[in-house]
């Protein structure tokens, strides 16, 4: 029998409130430490090929309303050195202002549309959308004779079914409505209305919240999901900055009747290479105008009147 | 008091090496597998070059006005099978204009370069559209104000030629007037990761179907 000395000669038992580190605590607590560093590393490498990291010029780039002429010149010839860094394409960034008494109206004659599909390329040459993965401003849609019925409508038909008889084709873009859905929601007012009823976005002040894009009943923006990838034969050198020029990754863009064209008096691109003749573009304040008399003559409508938006972009059912 | 100390957390031995293998797994794709950016091919030029709907077809055709190389009054017409009836000289011509199935209610007898006017004048081969106007007169009117037929250029014009007019024969094969065109666009291009898929969202569930019904279909 153990004499019971031995247990008082023990040192008293310790209580389990340890100060010192156990080495298994060690062994479990730095494995978690050391798990948890590689994940926020695997989580954050993607940041090591990120192909878009922003300049502090263009952190501090103030809205386009603000700018100064000056101010101009000096972002403009930075988005030219971008663009030359990037594209190996020398650019010419201009920014022509909306003239006086001008208001452009687009009307398109339905009953000429044979849906060749050469607007959306035209559009697509002239305002350096991106090629993979494609933006296209344009959508024709295929629709049954009788009916104007989006619902039933295709978008995406191939080469052999254009020009049908049985059929009628009806080319969608942005309608540059006088109330237009896509400004209101706009969180950081990177989208307005111009004074000739163009609606413009600032590209770099744009954040890519695509909240416009879902309040647009048109489906008329689009977004650049990756950088746009132009072959360098096939960029346009005359850009627009409120226009067309190369878009940056993740932000919105829209048709905006070519402003870079018409601000100059030309015709829009779409309108330039109709080959039947279905487009017609001008100015709604100049009673001279082709649009005006056929807005005069003819019995024109636009898509889904309902909803109010009022836009600028007239169809018509005529020879 | 001890109790706490005998407890050995067991589920880490399991646990641990599973994150880090997932995770090690993780950086080492996100390094490795990134998907070359390959260079688009540049767009097909004949989507974009304006064109007019009658297009390559014109190119085919001879020059108007050299009608004379073959009836000129000098040049005798070889008397032939094939000479005594025009529809057989003539055979690249499709007639399919209506009732206007008459060579001469258009072209002038005595004089083969000209077309025939109402009262029986003349009228030059490069004014097609007042041969034209003689029955279409609605439309003529419309493309006289600018609501029917083509205009490039420029919406507000500076100078003459800076808006450039297009004519009937332009767009319309007189003897086949309804539009040929055959340069066809191909349709857009949506890469499968940008189509809202049928189970997304709300119905991600594999039985959503089945207590739900199927999701509706994207309206524009």
């Amino acid at each position: 029998m153990v004499d019971s000395d031995y247990f008082d000669s023990l040192p008293p038992f310790e209580d389990e409130t340890q100060t010192e580190l156990s080495r298994r605590d060690f062994i479990a607590g730095s494995s978690i430490a050391l798990t948890c560093l590689v994940a926020t590393g695997a989580a954050l490498s993607p940041l090591l090929d990120a192909k878009e990291t922003p300049s502090v010029d263009e952190l501090i780039q103030k809205h386009y309303k603000q700018l100064s002429p000056e101010d101009k010149k000096t972002i403009f010839a930075r988005l030219e050195a971008e663009i030359k860094r990037d594209y190996h394409v020398d650019s010419k960034i201009s920014d022509p202002q909306p003239m006086d008494g001008v208001e452009y109206v687009y009307i398109l004659n339905v009953g000429r549309c044979i849906g060749c599909r050469k607007c959306v390329y035209a559009c697509m040459e002239e305002n350096n959308t991106s090629r993979d993965p494609q933006i296209q401003y344009i959508r024709v849609l295929k629709l049954e004779q009788g009916t104007i019925d989006v619902e039933t409508s295709s978008h995406d038909y191939p080469e052999n079914e254009a020009a049908d008889p049985a059929y009628y084709y009806m080319p969608v873009q942005c309608h540059q409505c006088r109330k237009p859905p896509c400004i209101k929601v706009c969180p950081v007012k990177a989208t307005w209305m111009e004074k000739d009823g163009i609606v413009v976005v600032d590209h770099n002040w744009c954040i890519g919240c695509r909240y416009c894009e879902a309040a647009c009943p048109y489906h008329a923006r689009r977004f650049n999901f990756s950088k746009p990838t132009i072959d360098e034969t096939d960029i346009n050198p005359q850009m627009g900055y409120l226009s067309n020029r190369i878009r940056p990754l993740g932000t919105m863009e829209k048709c905006t009747f070519c402003l870079h064209r018409t601000r100059v008096g030309k015709y829009p691109a779409c309108h330039d290479v109709c080959p039947t003749g279905a487009r017609k573009f001008g100015n709604l304040r100049d009673p001279n105008s082709e649009v005006r008399k056929i807005l005069k003559q003819e019995r024109v409508y636009v898509l889904k009147q309902e909803i109010g938006t009022l836009p600028r972009f007239y169809y018509v059912f005529a020879k | 008091m001890a109790t706490t100390r005998t407890t050995t957390r067991l589920w880490l031995f399991f646990y641990i090496p599973a994150i880090l293998i997932l995770s090690i797994f993780l950086l080492y794709r996100s390094l490795t597998a990134l998907p070359a950016a390959a260079e688009p091919e540049p767009l097909n030029p004949a989507w974009y070059t304006l064109t007019t709907a009658r297009g390559s077809e014109l190119q085919n055709k001879p020059i108007v006005g050299n009608c004379f190389i073959c009836h000129a009054y000098w040049v005798p017409i070889p008397r032939s099978e094939q000479t005594s009836k025009p529809r057989f000289a003539h055979a690249n011509i499709v007639l399919n204009h209506g009732k206007n199935d008459r060579c001469y209610n258009c072209h002038m007898i005595s004089d083969r370069n000209k077309y025939v006017a109402d009262d029986g004048a003349g009228i030059i081969p490069q004014l097609p559209e007042k041969i034209c106007a003689r029955c279409h007169g609605l439309i003529y009117n419309d493309w006289l104000a600018g609501t029917h037929g083509k205009w490039t250029g420029m919406w507000q014009p500076v100078s003459k030629n800076d808006r450039i007019t297009y004519t009937c024969t332009e767009c319309h094969d007189p003897h086949n007037p309804a539009f040929k065109y055959n340069i066809i666009a191909p349709p857009p291009v949506w890469p499968e990761k940008y189509i809202r898929s049928k189970f997304e969202g709300s119905h991600s569930d594999p039985f959503s179907n089945f207590f739900i019904d199927e999701e509706p279909r994207e309206i524009f």
